[in-house]
């Protein structure tokens, strides 16, 4: 009790001493000073809320062949160039799209992002997917069944990612190649795609919560899953990344950016 | 000649190719080159071989370019290299990363090929004068066609250019040295029989569905499967007992079995049965790893090197702390390797096999060399974190490794999954095939055992045990039968009785030993297992590599049919005997490819654990 009584004294006495130093100081300096002192924290808070506008970042992912690289190309520059081969790293560029150049007035700079899809390189994903403000998904419907489960694997991983979830950020199955003849229709890529990840759903909830590492489970219990089931939006579009049909992709990333 | 020459970025996309060799090329070479070997952390190695190619490469990495070079297998050009240094320099001059295309660049190439090859024809001759010198003092006529490197044509050979070389220098064995300055490419042919490189196990993958089942074996091991093979027929197909010769005199065979039923209803009730719960898998358990600061463990290096040269050394501290804020121009070989060798030391520190810690130590090299130096960064960090990303890039498996997918689909096939267990003696398959099963009941799969290991004593009553205790069903047919058809009839078993998993357990085996190696790879053959879990335990130290390198190759030449079989995945076993050398892990997956499945790490039905990719980097760059 009497330390706290001794404290006491001492913080009093050390408020008075305060007070009567500030009383020496001219007031001017004094209300310069404050002054500066708000308005460090205005603009600090200002930034920080101009900052928190929706982020520019698209991400392709996808299998390893995909033809996420020449869509890249084909958005950036209108043309692949002289072909591509498996990416080791990520291709990362702001632009505009290629088609958009002609038209007049303030268009949006998009970030887009080449994560390579080599399942050796599947961490690299992991790092952009924070910023990600629309992820398109490149499946190639030429050699779609082989590598069927693959990609649903693929797929679910990053439905259930927990930025993906949290953010609701929108996915775009995109079937890529479909200027061949034997290429699959979206419609069917679509339906065996749920299929797939219906069985990926019953496998991987039969493990414990904390075995495999998928953040959260999609879709809802007892039903078959679809991708209306996802509280973020999953559409299917096609492509043809040789050809230069990138239309509905563009359409696509517009929508969100 | 050269059949194509590519400049492409990291990201992927081809920025150059040689129009004037428009040769298309059959199959997908870069690609495979990528993927098995400049991702597989390969880069170090100085050729790739892929089918009647053989790849050369060589990285700018400023720039993040690489430069490949394609020519035919049975051709040994001698100015690849020098025309890929070559063009790297003049490229890179008048590379420019907004610029796509290089139509310029053919007529400078021209030119370089032109004095690269009139080089190489310079050296060719020289090289001609001095072998024909060296005729006088040995008799090796045989060797001189393939000397000439220009030629080579007697040693055409529908792709195992290789092996035969390596048969030719085996048979001219001291003058290796000659041969290995007078061929072009010495270094690939250098006796690594040891070491699995990429190309020859691409090549072990591949050999089945090429159809070439007997072509290809070389002289050593033709000579001793025509031998065997002309004894067998005569013996029975029954196992004969192994005799350890010496002195041992024929006794009584005891034999202490008791004649039980198939399943294992014997007469010893009074085993514990009470094994049906003892709490979660392991494999299920959240990994909770403390994240300790990573950030300055390479104050380690400094007084480690300081046992060796002070003076050097201090020179070298201070113009490091100066490079590092300053940001030096390029990294060269010089300056990563210091840093390089403390790594490599480290990492064999913590268990990982020379060979393969050296092979890791030159990729990470290669794809630094000639980077810029960011500032602010000691040379040092940079490297670890290189060897870091190589060491994950390593780690993380190539393919998904979800055993409960691949178990659910072959449900839905109607057929049981059937894994086998193969090793050497005494690491423990046994015991983990118990926790496997073990794990797999709890995920309600339904399990069956195979008994066959049909050597050891007490194998199959220590499976019968298991068996009892966790409540599974078990096939097995006593000793001395063929393991091979036990195990088919188990699968058949299992069919019939709808078991969902057949778990095979085989009797452990010296990967040296040929009879043993062929009964094994029947086994395979005749069974067609859906995965070959290679069981290792982490004490093992360079034999690891060993080990897994002669299973696959005996899988593999000892494969009849059209596919060939290889170890499919690895599960590490012992791990808790060891703290912090967990660098078996490590050599197992770079030699084999194959991923480490499971991770055993105690004795009861529990340890059963996953691996930890991020931790065992942490661990093993601490």
């Amino acid at each position: 009790m009497e330390n706290l009584e001794g404290l006491k004294l001492m913080a009093e006495q050390w408020s008075n001493q305060g007070i009567e130093y500030l009383q020496k100081i001219p007031p001017f300096q004094l209300y310069a000073a404050i002054g500066l002192l708000l308005l460090t924290t205005v603009l600090l808070l200002s930034f920080r809320l101009v900052r928190r506008t929706k982020s520019n970042t698209v991400l392709l992912s996808g299998l390893s062949g995909s033809g996420k690289t020449v869509l890249f190309y084909q958005l950036r520059d209108g043309s692949s160039h002289q072909g591509s081969v498996t990416s080791m790293e990520p291709n990362e560029g702001t632009f505009v799209f290629h088609s958009e150049h002609a038209k007049k007035g303030k268009i949006k700079h998009v970030h887009l992002v080449d994560v390579p899809g080599h399942s050796r390189l599947r961490p690299k994903l992991e790092e952009f997917l924070p910023q990600a403000a629309a992820i398109v998904f490149v499946v190639d419907a030429l050699e779609f069944l082989p590598n069927c489960r693959a990609a649903s694997e693929y797929l679910y991983d990053i439905l259930t990612n927990a930025n993906v979830v949290k953010k609701k950020i929108p996915v775009l199955l995109c079937c890529n190649k479909t200027d061949k003849l034997t290429a699959h229709t979206k419609e069917f890529i679509k339906k065996q795609m749920e299929k797939e990840i219906e069985k990926l759903r019953a496998s991987r909830s039969a493990v414990s919560t904390a075995d495999i590492a998928n953040d959260y489970t999609i879709g809802i219990e007892g039903e078959v899953f679809s991708f209306s089931h996802c509280c973020n939006r999953v559409t299917v579009a096609e492509a043809s990344g040789l050809n230069g049909e990138t239309v509905q992709v563009q359409d696509f990333i517009r929508e969100y950016i | 000649m050269l059949e194509q020459l590519l400049i492409f970025t990291r990201g992927g996309l081809i920025l150059w190719t040689c129009k004037e060799l428009g040769k298309a090329l059959k199959g997908s070479p870069i690609d495979t080159l990528i993927r098995s070997c400049l991702l597989e952390e390969r880069s170090g190695e100085v050729s790739f071989n892929y089918e009647a190619y053989t790849l050369k490469w060589t990285f700018h990495n400023d720039l993040g370019l690489v430069f490949v070079a394609v020519y035919q297998r049975i051709l040994h050009l001698l100015y690849v290299d020098d025309l890929l240094s070559l063009v790297k320099e003049s490229f890179s001059e008048i590379y420019d990363p907004k610029r796509m295309s290089y139509d310029d660049f053919d007529e400078t190439f021209r030119q370089l090929r032109m004095e690269a090859e009139a080089r190489g024809e310079e050296l060719r001759k020289v090289k001609v004068v001095s072998c024909v010198k060296k005729q006088g003092q040995v008799s090796k006529s045989g060797l001189d066609g393939g000397n000439k490197s220009g030629g080579g044509g007697s040693k055409k050979d529908d792709g195992d250019g290789d092996k035969d070389k390596v048969g030719s220098l085996m048979t001219n064995g001291n003058h290796k040295d000659d041969d290995k300055t007078d061929l072009a490419n010495g270094k690939e042919n250098t006796a690594d029989n040891v070491v699995l490189d990429p190309s020859k196990l691409m090549k072990l993958r591949s050999k089945g569905v090429r159809g070439r089942g007997g072509v290809r074996k070389t002289d050593s091991i033709g000579n001793k499967s025509s031998k065997v093979s002309a004894a067998e027929p005569p013996k029975k197909a029954t196992k004969k007992n192994r005799v350890w010769d010496d002195a041992a005199p024929k006794q009584v065979k005891l034999d202490f079995t008791d004649s039980v039923g198939e399943n294992g209803n014997g007469n010893h009730d009074h085993v514990d049965i009470a094994a049906a719960d003892q709490g979660e898998s392991m494999m299920d358990k959240e990994e909770v790893f403390s994240s300790d600061d990573e950030s300055e463990d390479d104050d380690d290096d400094e007084p480690r090197s300081d046992e060796k040269k002070p003076e050097a050394k201090k020179k070298g501290w201070f113009s490091s702390v100066f490079q590092s804020i300053t940001g030096k121009a390029n990294l060269e070989r010089t300056d990563l390797e210091p840093a390089l060798k403390a790594l490599k030391e480290r990492l064999m520190t913590k268990n990982v096999a020379e060979e393969i810690a050296e092979k890791l130590c030159e990729s990470v090299e290669a794809s630094l060399e000639g980077k810029k130096l960011a500032s602010f960064t000691r040379i040092s960090s940079t490297v670890q974190g290189a060897m870091e990303d190589a060491l994950i890039r390593i780690l993380t498996p190539r393919r998904s490794i979800d055993i409960m997918r691949d178990v659910h689909a072959a449900k839905e096939q109607r057929r049981p999954y059937v894994v086998v267990f193969v090793g050497v003696n005494g690491v423990g398959k046994s015991t983990n095939l118990a926790k496997v099963a073990y794990w797999l009941q709890q995920h309600k799969v339904s399990v069956m055992m195979a008994a066959c290991d049909t050597f050891r004593s007490g194998a199959v009553e220590q499976l019968r045990t298991h068996a009892r205790r966790l409540q599974i069903p078990i096939f097995e047919k006593g000793y001395e039968k063929d393991p091979a058809v036990v195990a088919k009839e188990a699968i058949q078993e299992a069919t019939r009785n709808g078991s969902d998993v057949v778990l095979v357990d085989t009797a452990g085996r010296m990967q040296d030993n040929e009879p043993l190696m062929r009964a094994l790879s029947k086994l395979i053959n005749l069974n067609k297992p859906d995965l070959v879990l290679f069981v290792g335990e982490a004490l093992v130290g360079n034999d690891a590599v060993d080990q897994l390198s002669k299973f696959n190759q005996k899988l593999s030449d000892l494969s009849n049919s059209g596919t060939t079989r290889l170890v499919d995945g690895i599960l590490l076993t012992k791990f808790d005997t060891i703290d912090d050398k967990v660098g078996a892990a490590l050599s197992m997956v770079y030699i084999s490819g194959a991923p480490v499945m499971f991770v055993g790490c105690g004795q009861s039905y529990t340890d059963l654990k996953k691996l930890n990719v991020k931790a065992i980097v942490k661990t093993l760059l601490k």
